[in-house]
């Protein structure tokens, strides 16, 4: 034992001899400090929501007990009695896979245009393009609600779909990162006979994948927790998507609070898998766009 | 290519003014034949989707020639959907009226139809005031909570106190709850929240307003509107814990009450529910008024849309939503709040549901309403400032005029604007 933590104890004390390395040691230490707490703080709320949505008749005003006294799983069950929840669930993956598809269809042409083609005024509409992104969307959502009405799209899926289709945060991302793709290629494949078409498909698609798997990201997660513009156009039943579903758990004056965390904790699932299986291209993405 | 595409614009330009040209043309004949009607609410969202598509059934079995389609809008989101609804004259023919606040803007803007063919007797009085203006009926109470006076029975009769009635006043309550207290034991004879909520029903109670006739300025720097604060403020510390026994913190007045410590109790009647298997007899009362009784009453109205091209047959939904014998039995059935009708024979499965036996004060205290004041754009910033000045008055910061005084002169600043 006692050899044991001298030999333990030895290194650590050549370690500690020059000022140097003590410094180096205590910032390491408070770095983690730092960095531990920051996760724990950024992870608590995740935590409350999962034992919330554990415990039955849970409330959110008294501190949540860390391990509940009778933990149950019968809000999952609630989730599909009390809702219709598997249409719901349906009605927002639809409506996330075709924005993101079609965003990453109308982004990544814009972009291309943007980047290597240019004509007059360029600067200029790529600067009303990023304006619009300024806007947000409480203070249009009356003039689009009315245009909508009078192309008599209320309470449609494409009326729910068309402001979202094309955006032009997916334009500019996108864009920074068909800037980086060197001029050559396109050079080259020119002379191999390439057109636009084949040169966009072949040599810039290829090139910008983590960008794309980042707008991925950003425009299914836009879509799969977006509240207001769904809310204020999808009025039926049938075509409710899920984050208002969950809103309608939450009453004038009774919340079912362990249902609501239940269904939150299986909204989380699905872009929880997207973005572990993107995590790599999405940091890549994010930090080769000077984008933060 | 540039013709083509001019043409085409004009036709759609020329479609889009023939289709709002159509939308906004009123059809002021009655209706024959049958009709669809669309109802948006919020009262059902959560838990009574099915206990409101019981009272359509009903209501289109009973009108053949009606057809009610319903929309469901989750409550957090109504404000907004309501919003954006009457900006594009799409707001459905009937809808749910969140309370007094909704109901006095919608009305301002001409938003909602005069609704003529209401029998007002049908209604508890103080209710259908609620959502009358100038005398004329622009909506109907659908629903409603209200804050009565619970109090512990075995407590006073251990005291040889006699129980609250109706035509106790602030002086009786004093008197019942001094006699009760025993903080040696840790039994305190009454609670009731320090907040704006509770003051401006005070005011009320006490012949007193928060606001001015216009609305312009706070009115309460008046030796009632002093009484008033000081009957909330010297509570504490006499008859009711103090803030550092932790009074005003979540759930400590019910807590108290569940056990067996406090005698009087000013809360919802939305509580009933926690008392159901405490050890000891209780019952409620119609909060104590000083000058005249006022409580705080909480409702939800349905209104019909001017706009509406079916107005007569919204009406008879609106009408059969808020008092049918239907409605009023789902409602007592499922207990989804409480109906708004005046016939206590009708509200008997509630009022002889068990403790407390007096539910008859639910609907008493409804009679007669601390309306609550409107408050304009900066409403939570008022009320916060109201309730954090009686709390310096409460932990003896400040006294009650000089509360009074530094509140007056946030409040009025604030409805400035």
């Amino acid at each position: 034992m006692a050899d044991a933590s001298i030999a333990v104890r030895a290194p650590k004390r050549r370690g500690f001899r020059t000022p140097e390395a003590r410094t180096r040691l205590v910032l390491a230490i408070i770095l983690h400090v730092v960095i531990i707490a920051g996760a724990l703080a950024m992870f608590f709320p995740f935590l409350w929501t999962i034992i919330t949505s554990i415990t039955p008749g849970a409330n959110l005003t008294n501190t949540p007990a860390l391990i509940p006294a009778s933990p149950s799983l019968g809000a999952y069950g609630k989730l599909f009695t009390n809702l219709p929840f598997a249409q719901v669930i349906l009605n927002s993956l639809i409506l996330a896979c075709v924005t993101t598809v079609v965003q990453l269809v109308t982004s990544s042409t814009a972009a291309y245009a943007f980047s290597r083609l240019p004509f007059r005024g360029q600067n200029v509409v790529f600067g009303i393009y990023l304006a619009t992104m300024m806007i947000p969307l409480q203070v249009l959502i009356v003039p689009l609600f009315v245009e909508l009405k009078t192309f008599g799209l209320l309470d449609t899926y494409l009326g729910a779909l068309l402001p979202t289709l094309a955006s032009a945060f997916g334009i500019f991302l996108l864009r920074q990162a068909i800037n980086q793709v060197p001029r050559e290629l396109d050079e080259a494949a020119t002379i191999d006979g390439a057109g636009h078409f084949r040169i966009f498909g072949q040599v810039i698609l290829p090139n910008i994948r983590p960008a794309l798997a980042t707008l991925v990201v950003f425009s299914f997660m836009g879509s799969w927790n977006s509240f207001l513009w769904p809310l204020i156009v999808l009025r039926s039943p049938q075509l409710q998507t899920l984050p208002i579903a969950l809103a309608g758990l939450q009453g004038q004056y009774i919340s079912q609070w362990d249902v609501i965390m239940a269904g939150s904790v299986v909204s989380i699932l699905p872009m929880l898998a997207l973005y572990v299986f993107a995590q790599k291209y999405v940091i890549q993405g994010v930090a080769s766009s000077g984008i933060k | 290519m540039k013709r083509k595409l001019i043409a085409s614009l004009a036709v759609a330009g020329v479609a889009a003014l023939v289709m709002t040209g159509c939308a906004s043309t009123p059809a002021k004949k009655a209706d024959s034949g049958p009709v669809t009607i669309t109802y948006t609410n919020f009262i059902s969202d959560g838990a009574n989707v099915g206990n409101l598509t019981k009272i359509v059934n009903a209501f289109e079995k009973a009108n053949p020639n009606i057809t009610v389609n319903v929309k469901t809008i989750p409550y957090s989101g109504y404000a907004t959907a309501q919003q954006t609804d009457l900006a594009a004259g799409t707001e459905s023919d009937v809808f749910d009226i969140d309370g007094l606040s909704n109901y006095q803007t919608l009305q301002a803007n001409g938003q909602l139809a005069q609704l003529t063919g209401v029998d007002s007797k049908v209604y508890n009085s103080g209710l259908l005031d609620t959502y009358q203006t100038a005398g004329k009926q622009y909506a109907l109470p659908t629903s409603f909570s209200d804050v009565v006076l619970y109090y512990n029975k075995d407590l006073f009769d251990a005291a040889g106190v006699s129980y609250p009635t109706s035509s106790w006043t602030w002086k009786d309550e004093t008197a019942a709850a001094k006699k009760i207290t025993d903080q040696a034991k840790g039994v305190w004879g009454d609670h009731q929240p320090v907040t704006y909520n509770e003051y401006y029903k005070a005011l009320v109670q006490n012949g007193a307003s928060f606001l001015s006739k216009d609305g312009k300025t706070a009115a309460f720097d008046t030796p009632a509107g002093l009484a008033a604060a000081k009957w909330l403020v010297d509570k504490s510390g006499t008859t009711m814990p103090t803030i550092a026994d932790g009074q005003g913190t979540a759930d400590f007045d019910t807590n108290l009450f569940t056990a067996g410590k406090l005698a009087m109790l000013h809360t919802g009647t939305w509580v009933f529910g926690n008392f159901a298997k405490v050890p000891f007899k209780w019952d409620i009362a119609v909060e104590p008024g000083n000058t005249k009784t006022a409580s705080a009453v909480f409702s939800n109205g349905i209104g019909v849309y001017a706009q509406s091209k079916h107005i007569a047959a919204a009406e008879k939904w609106a009408v059969y939503m808020s008092s049918s014998n239907e409605e009023v039995n789902v409602r007592l059935d499922s207990g989804w709040e409480l109906p708004t009708i005046s016939d206590s024979a009708k509200l008997a499965t509630y009022l002889n549901k068990g403790a407390p036996a007096n539910r008859q004060a639910v609907f008493d205290a409804a009679k007669k309403i601390a309306q609550s004041p409107s408050l304009g754009a900066n409403s939570q910033a008022i009320q916060d400032a109201m309730t954090a000045a009686l709390i310096e008055a409460q932990a003896g910061r400040e006294t009650v005029q000089q509360a009074l005084d530094s509140a007056k002169s946030k409040i009025d600043a604030l409805l400035a604007g």
